[in-house]
């Protein structure tokens, strides 16, 4: 692994006097994948907020790309991507248009961007509804059009809020697989938050569990091998429930955090 | 006794904004109600005298007249609403934008355009009078001070109403400002426009003819205040059923041309 893509060090923010996050410290390697785990609650969205550069830190130093993404937003333009918990699509705009947006913003021409878009949404097995209104779509299509709306725009860093979690066991399960083959694939730094230990195991290379208030209670790294042994499986498992179990000096009220 | 409503029974509609049926049903409902009107009117006529109420023949025959002599007045009126509403529109999305992005002007416009709603509508004509020499600037002034309140606030609670999410989606590309407008705010406020278009166009054209009748010697609204003074109540109910017709036929046009532009927005029928 090359250099660290998103580093932090000593973070603490609150709000009001809820601490949500409490002097965390990680780094993410060019084209690792590196799941944030924790309990609702736990501060794993305000991290990534802090990472996507939309809130500041209290405390501490974080560096997306060499630059502090809240100092410097404008720097990380076209640089990273998110995709959210909810689709968050523009009803006004057809799934094309709307894998179309990212890259209009950073200057593609209306041809080329469409070109783009309609080829990221036959990646996302999506070929043939380029042209359907947020309607028209399920709930599964939709997030696959989110999917192909951050990947479109080839950035370095893509964060995934939650991502999957809204949706059935089967359609998670088959979104999960097709962006973990495409992020490996297109050698994406990824840094995804989740509350679902499966989802952890199956898409990371590493794993940071979380405790309450967010600090890192448990660092585990996923050899691939692993994920075809249960025995090792079930182990991890067990290992990352005792340590988002173990919330001590969890405060009432965190979940606002969130 | 009404049928149950449970979720299930809601269902998109598809792109449509109404069903075929109900729209068949309102246009029955509309040729219903408008033969019932002229009936009454012949009964009535036979009754009372002609300068009370004509037959509809004689106010059709009024009509007939006045759209090959006057036609003129009715261009001149329509290009002046025409003119009115889109100036006002623009003024108004203008001061509604501002409004909503721009925190620091936020309480001046604010309160400028609060004050204005205030202003009797009789006030800004009879002020326009005095300020301005020509009748046409008269008019649009008063069109403008009038319809601007309703543009600025209704776009204005549009972008408050604007989804965060979407905002942080959108920001997440770090688009410039002008980007956020175009891409976000710029589609968004679109159904606030349409909503107040829809609203203020029959307030719109009576404005018209108010300020007509009061500030020019051209248009619809001199001409029904001529009518008025010769005591010819044909023509007078000839303008009136001209003016009905063209507020039913600018609010179709802009319902056409809502449903171009909201083909997005799927309706919720209850069955």
């Amino acid at each position: 692994m090359s250099a660290a893509v998103i580093e932090l060090a000593g973070v603490r923010k609150t709000f009001g006097s809820v601490v949500a996050v409490d002097d965390i410290g990680f780094e993410v390697a060019r084209g690792e994948i590196v799941t944030l785990l924790g309990r609702t609650g736990a501060g794993k969205t305000t991290v990534l907020n802090m990472v996507m550069g939309t809130i500041p830190a209290d405390r501490g130093t974080i560096r997306v790309a060499g630059v502090d993404p809240y100092l410097h937003f404008r720097e990380l333009r076209g640089k990273l991507a998110v995709s959210f918990q909810n689709d968050r699509l523009l009803p006004w705009r057809t799934a094309v248009e709307n894998v179309e947006l990212g890259l209009l913003i950073l200057g593609r021409s209306k041809e080329e961007a469409h070109e783009i878009a309609t080829a990221w949404l036959a990646r996302v097995d999506l070929a043939g509804a380029e042209a359907k209104y947020l309607h028209e779509l399920s709930g599964g299509m939709r997030q696959r059009v989110s999917l192909a709306r951050a990947l479109a725009v080839d950035p370095e860093i893509v964060l995934l809020d939650e991502s999957f979690s809204q949706l059935d066991h089967v359609t998670s399960q088959t979104l999960r697989r097709d962006f973990t083959r495409i992020a490996r694939e297109w050698k994406k730094t990824c840094l995804l938050v989740t509350h679902r230990i499966d989802d952890a195991l199956e898409m990371a290379d590493r794993i940071l569990v979380l405790h309450v208030p967010a600090s890192v209670a448990l660092e585990l790294k996923i050899d691939p091998a692993v994920r075809a042994d249960r025995a090792a499986l079930r182990q991890m498992h067990a290992q990352i429930t005792a340590a988002m179990g173990s919330d001590e000096g969890q405060q009432p009220g965190s979940a606002a955090a969130e | 006794m009404n049928k149950p409503v449970s979720i299930d029974s809601i269902e998109p509609s598809g792109a449509g904004f109404r069903s075929d049926r109900s729209l068949r049903h309102e246009t029955f409902a509309t040729v219903v109600v408008v033969i019932a009107l002229i009936a009454a009117m012949e009964i009535t006529s036979r009754y009372v005298p002609d300068y009370i109420m004509p037959s509809p023949l004689k106010v059709l025959e009024a009509a007939r007249k006045l759209f090959f002599q006057d036609y003129t007045h009715v261009f001149v009126t329509i290009l002046r609403l025409i003119a009115a509403v889109a100036f006002s529109m623009l003024l108004g999305i203008m001061f509604g934008v501002a409004m909503g992005m721009l925190p620091a002007v936020r309480p001046y416009l604010r309160a400028l355009v609060i004050i204005d709603t205030g202003v009797p509508a009789l006030s800004w004509m009879l002020i326009a009078i005095f300020w301005f020499k020509d009748p046409e600037t008269r008019i649009v002034f008063i069109l403008v001070v009038i319809l601007l309140p309703f543009y600025a606030l209704n776009v204005y609670e549009g972008i408050r109403a604007l989804p965060k999410d979407l905002l942080d989606m959108v920001e997440s590309f770090r688009p410039t400002r002008w980007q956020v407008m175009r891409y976000l705010v710029g589609p968004h406020i679109v159904q606030y426009i349409f909503l107040t278009t829809k609203s203020v166009i029959g307030y719109a054209i009576r404005m018209t003819i108010f300020a007509e009748l009061i500030a020019s010697a051209i248009g619809v609204g001199s001409r029904m205040g001529l009518a008025h003074s010769n005591f010819q109540i044909d023509q007078l109910l000839a303008w009136t059923f001209f003016l009905i017709a063209l507020s039913l036929s600018l609010q179709a046009a802009i319902n056409a041309v809502e449903k171009h532009f909201m083909r997005w927005r799927p309706e919720l029928e209850v069955r």
